[in-house]
């Protein structure tokens, strides 16, 4: 009989969506249909009409339910969790492995979520953000140059003449006159404390910013001169439960520098960009004379409040009129060559407040921040090692497949269908997730004070949030799908006949996709292990380095502005046993001294060319032998010689930028003359991440920090004749002192702190990968128990033994090294590429990573080897 | 049960189901009704109401009689339960009982 065959796939489509009760029966019609239509009108109508019958059979009667046998969600859901529950407990190691791995990956999650939204809530709070703004500079001819000081009038001209502008606020964050910090005391009482965290500030910046305050009228904070504005902190320290306005404080023991407090405001925020307990009022300060109106000298930041629905480009665009008018007509007065420049390549900008934290890191101010960076990579390592964390899940989940694969072939031979076997599992991982997750939270609870530490932050847990719960859940629930996918269609995929049968080669399968896992998971490890050491070295470098002055037992004392008679002071130090050499200065090649960058020409130059910066630091005769500055030529400043008020002494890089060949006698200029007597070696008075930039010194016989030169061989002693000096001149002062080594370790804070976070990324990912990598020897070795066996029935040393369970693991460890060293390179030399003199990049740091990658992963399979190596093998053949 | 109402195409489709006895099941429904009926029968209408009334307890079925025409598939074969014949039976009483209740001038005059 010549058979006629029904069009494939409409047949398919008709099983595929029939319900079972009438599906052979149906389809029985059909092709029995068919048949006769063959014979009676062709094959092509009878196809047609075949079509046409499947389809019109397409109706609800006949479909199929998805569901066709009822079941009890709840029920079947209990039962899920009992063998789950089961299944943790027959396995202990397993299962205290899988959730203790899981746990420390979510707890670094956690933490690292935490500080990340800590980053990115930075000047979130102000009511009106979308419109504050901080202006910038930016100067675009060879080089993209982009700074925030601007002159004192610029804020006050914006004001009036951009009607889009609703109000103007000026600061100077820098260590500047009175900013930084300051020995402070009331009027009333005698004893002189010193205190950080002063700046200037204006009226409407605290409008701007929407400082809140506790006591004074917040509209009329710093709007009478000498006035200052105080954070609660100081208020709640200076006067205890009192409302201290209208009371007076006293800078630096000088009664000319008397505060009224006009205002008590709140502490800043920790997610403020700006910190300070002191704001001085600029209410009729003019520093010098004509400063305020000048365009001379470039020291305020200007921060603005734009009307609602104000375009800044177009604002920014309509500044520019701003700058001919103003910074370019006077240049072009003074006949500055460089106002065309200006005109040509210098915008006002506008930086929106919340990117100020974040997102200035090639902008030039005086206040610290965060870096953007650093949020991708550690948002990035977080998921590493939530991913390093899944991945010791689904490897143990899919190693340990067979143990389970007799029970999903018995589950599917007594009618349960895949869909329920996914369940099953997805329920089991799901409660993993769900005990790593409070596991990982006790965690996170317990680490984070040092987290915080660590990381130099003051993180909390959100625990008041209404989010965080739902927050928790959801990421709990989804980090278990995620991780027990893979395992759970993997294990539900089994042919019952070929489990039942014993066929299936115990979890043999799937082992390419394991090993490249635990790949994944060393060359994670390797990097961070190599990127660690790569950012100590660095740090050991700078520590190390040579600086060009010597920073050890230099005791810098504080606060010595105060001192009426300095010199007198330093006298009597000189005369100290232990005290080899003193000076005084308040400029240190540290953080946290004065400095002043002025403009310098050589002299005669000043209307033909740009001027360059340089750092004009006043010091003493005593400067340089007190620092270990080396004199390259001519001589240092002598207070003997009474012409040495107009000397000055240049660094080689100054004499450098200024193209002096002889410079000794060479007439120079910033805003008077100075005659050259002596050049420097160049030293590091910035971070080393600059290069060393033109420095000057001349003579200066005050300071507000005396630095003195001891006796490494007695320092406590050294110590207790500086006090009792100290306390001889200041009785109403403590004696407080800082090393200057110290000072300069402090100043790398950043660096040392990026080193030891990595440092416990990089365990803490070792970790998690050697969990994994323990359980998965195990799993090898209790798989191989009897071939084990065998072979050392058969005469096998232990040591081929240990070798045939270890080398497959060493061969993954050193893909993963191979993979590893280039991405590390790469990455660290980019990083070291912030600095402008660094550590070289050598082999001998891939070799020991890769040395103690390899060490570590041995010591972790050798435990499991070596035993099922020295098991007795009659134990385990016994059963056969 | 859901009353014991049942539609004319569902009666029809219970009668065929007597009649054919041993051989019930769908195309050989659709084909005796079509010749019975001289309409056009859809395979589909003649399924649902033949699960219909399984569902109302009407008709049983197996399957069985699979054969080499229609590619060795088994067919649902269909039979009246005893509800089902008292069903067709009352259906038909009923309208006998009506019958006879309409006069007899019904017939024979017609006219008004």
């Amino acid at each position: 009989m010549s058979k006629h065959q029904p069009p494939r796939w409409a047949e398919r489509f008709f099983r595929w969506y029939c319900n079972d009760h009438l599906g052979e029966a149906v389809l029985g019609d059909f092709i029995e249909l068919y048949e006769r239509r063959c014979r009676r009108i062709g094959k092509r109508r009878a196809d047609l009409l075949f079509i046409w019958n499947v389809i019109t059979f397409l109706q609800p009667f006949a479909i199929r339910k998805r569901s066709a046998t009822q079941t009890y969600p709840i029920a079947m859901f209990q039962n899920n969790l009992k063998i789950a529950w089961r299944s943790m407990r027959r396995q202990k190691m397993y299962t205290a492995i899988k959730i203790g791995g899981f746990a420390l990956g979510l707890a670094t999650c956690m933490l690292i979520a935490l500080y990340i939204r800590h980053e990115l809530n930075y000047d979130q709070h102000y009511v009106a953000k979308d419109r504050i703004y901080r202006l910038y500079n930016e100067y675009h001819a060879d080089k993209l140059e982009m700074w925030t000081s601007f002159p004192a009038s610029a804020a006050k001209i914006i004001k009036a003449d951009y009607p889009e502008v609703e109000k103007t606020g000026r600061l100077i964050p820098y260590e500047w006159f009175d900013g930084g910090n300051n020995l402070i005391r009331r009027d009333d009482q005698g004893e002189n404390t010193y205190e950080e965290g002063f700046a200037y500030a204006d009226q409407t910046l605290l409008e701007i910013l929407e400082v809140p305050m506790v006591y004074g009228n917040p509209l009329h904070a710093l709007d009478k001169p000498n006035t200052m504005v105080i954070s609660r902190k100081i208020a709640d320290k200076y006067f205890p439960n009192q409302d201290p306005t209208g009371r007076t404080i006293i800078l630096d023991d000088d009664p000319k520098k008397a505060y009224t407090i006009g205002a008590v405001m709140e502490d800043f925020p920790t997610t403020s960009h700006l910190h300070y307990d002191f704001l001085l009022t600029l209410t009729e300060v003019e520093f010098w004379k004509g400063e305020q109106d000048s365009w001379c000298c470039w020291n305020y930041n200007v921060y603005i409040k734009l009307r609602p629905g104000t375009d800044v480009a177009a604002l920014e665009e309509k500044l520019l009129r701003m700058r001919d008018a103003h910074h370019v007509a006077y240049l072009e007065k003074e006949g500055d060559k460089s106002a065309a420049d200006v005109r040509k390549n210098h915008h006002y900008r506008l930086q929106h407040v919340s990117d100020i934290h974040l997102r200035s890191a090639s902008i030039y101010d005086a206040v610290p921040r965060g870096d953007i960076r650093y949020i991708w990579l550690f948002g990035a390592i977080a998921c590493f090692i939530l991913s390093l964390a899944c991945i010791n899940f689904i490897n143990l989940s899919t190693a340990k497949s067979a143990n389970r694969a007799k029970e999903v072939g018995l589950r599917k031979v007594v009618g349960s269908l895949r869909g329920y076997l996914v369940r099953q599992f997805l329920t089991e991982s799901i409660l993993y997730s769900v005990v790593s997750f409070i596991l990982a939270i006790a965690m996170v609870w317990l680490a984070l004070p040092y987290f915080n530490i660590l990381a130099g932050k003051t993180l909390i847990v959100p625990w008041a949030s209404w989010w965080l719960a739902p927050v928790l859940i959801g990421s709990a629930l989804f980090v278990g799908v995620l991780a027990g996918m893979y395992p759970s269609f993997y294990l539900s995929s089994f042919r019952p006949i070929e489990v039942l049968k014993g066929s299936l080669r115990q979890g043999a399968r799937s082992s390419g996709l394991r090993s490249a896992m635990v790949v994944f998971q060393f060359t994670t490890s390797i990097v961070l292990i190599i990127g660690t050491f790569i950012i100590y070295r660095q740090m050991s470098f700078i520590l190390g380095a040579k600086l060009g002055f010597n920073k050890d037992h230099v005791v810098m004392i504080q606060g010595a502005s105060t001192i009426k008679n300095q010199k007198t002071f330093k006298e009597e130090l000189r005369g100290l046993s232990q005290v080899k050499n003193v000076t005084g200065s308040s400029y240190l090649p540290v953080h946290g001294t004065t400095r002043d960058q002025n403009g310098f020409w050589i002299d005669g130059k000043q209307k033909e060319e740009k001027s360059i910066g340089a750092q004009h630091w006043n010091v003493d005769d005593q400067y340089l032998a007190t620092m270990g500055i080396k004199l390259i030529e001519g001589r240092n400043l002598d207070a003997n010689i009474a012409s040495d008020t107009s000397a000055i002494v240049i660094n080689q890089s100054m004499a450098r930028s200024l193209g002096l060949t002889k410079p000794i006698g060479a007439r120079i200029a910033n805003w008077r003359a100075w005659t050259v007597v002596g050049v420097i070696e160049d030293f590091h008075f910035e971070s080393l991440k600059e290069k060393i930039g033109p420095l000057c010194l001349t003579r200066g016989e005050w300071g507000s920090i005396i630095a003195v030169k001891v006796n490494g061989a007695d320092m406590q002693g050294a110590l207790q004749s500086l006090t009792k000096t100290w306390n001889r001149f200041m009785p109403n002062q403590p004696f407080r002192y800082t090393f200057l080594d110290e000072s300069y370790a402090r100043m790398y804070d950043d660096v040392k702190r990026t080193g030891n976070i990595f440092a416990c990324f990089a365990i803490l990912a070792i970790i998690v990968a050697c969990l994994g990598l323990f359980a998965l020897s195990a799993f090898m070795a209790e798989q191989r128990t009897k071939e084990i066996s065998i072979r050392l029935v058969l005469g096998a040393s232990i040591n081929s033994i240990f070798r045939l369970l270890t080398q497959n693991f060493l061969k993954l460890v050193g893909i993963s090294f191979l993979l590893a060293a280039p991405l590390a390179w790469y990455l660290m030399r980019s990083w070291l590429n912030d600095y402008a003199y660094r550590t070289e990049l050598t082999w001998d740091v891939f070799a020991i990573s890769g040395i103690i990658a390899v060490t570590i992963a041995l010591l972790t399979v050798s435990y499991q080897s070596i035993r099922a190596a020295l098991a007795n093998p009659a134990q385990s053949l016994r059963s056969e | 049960m859901k009353g014991t109402y049942i539609g004319e195409f569902e009666e029809l489709v219970l009668l065929t189901v007597g009649i054919l006895f041993d051989d019930a099941y769908g195309l050989a429904i659709v084909d005796e009704l079509e010749k019975q009926t001289g309409r056009n029968i859809m395979m589909s209408a003649v399924h649902k109401a033949l699960v219909r009334l399984e569902e109302k307890g009407y008709l049983k079925s197996r399957l069985g009689g699979a054969a080499e025409t229609r590619g060795g598939r088994n067919k649902r074969l269909y039979l009246l339960t005893q509800a089902g014949k008292k069903v067709v039976q009352e259906s038909r009483d009923m309208r006998n009982t009506m019958w006879k209740q309409i006069p007899k001038i019904v017939w024979e005059g017609g006219k008004l």
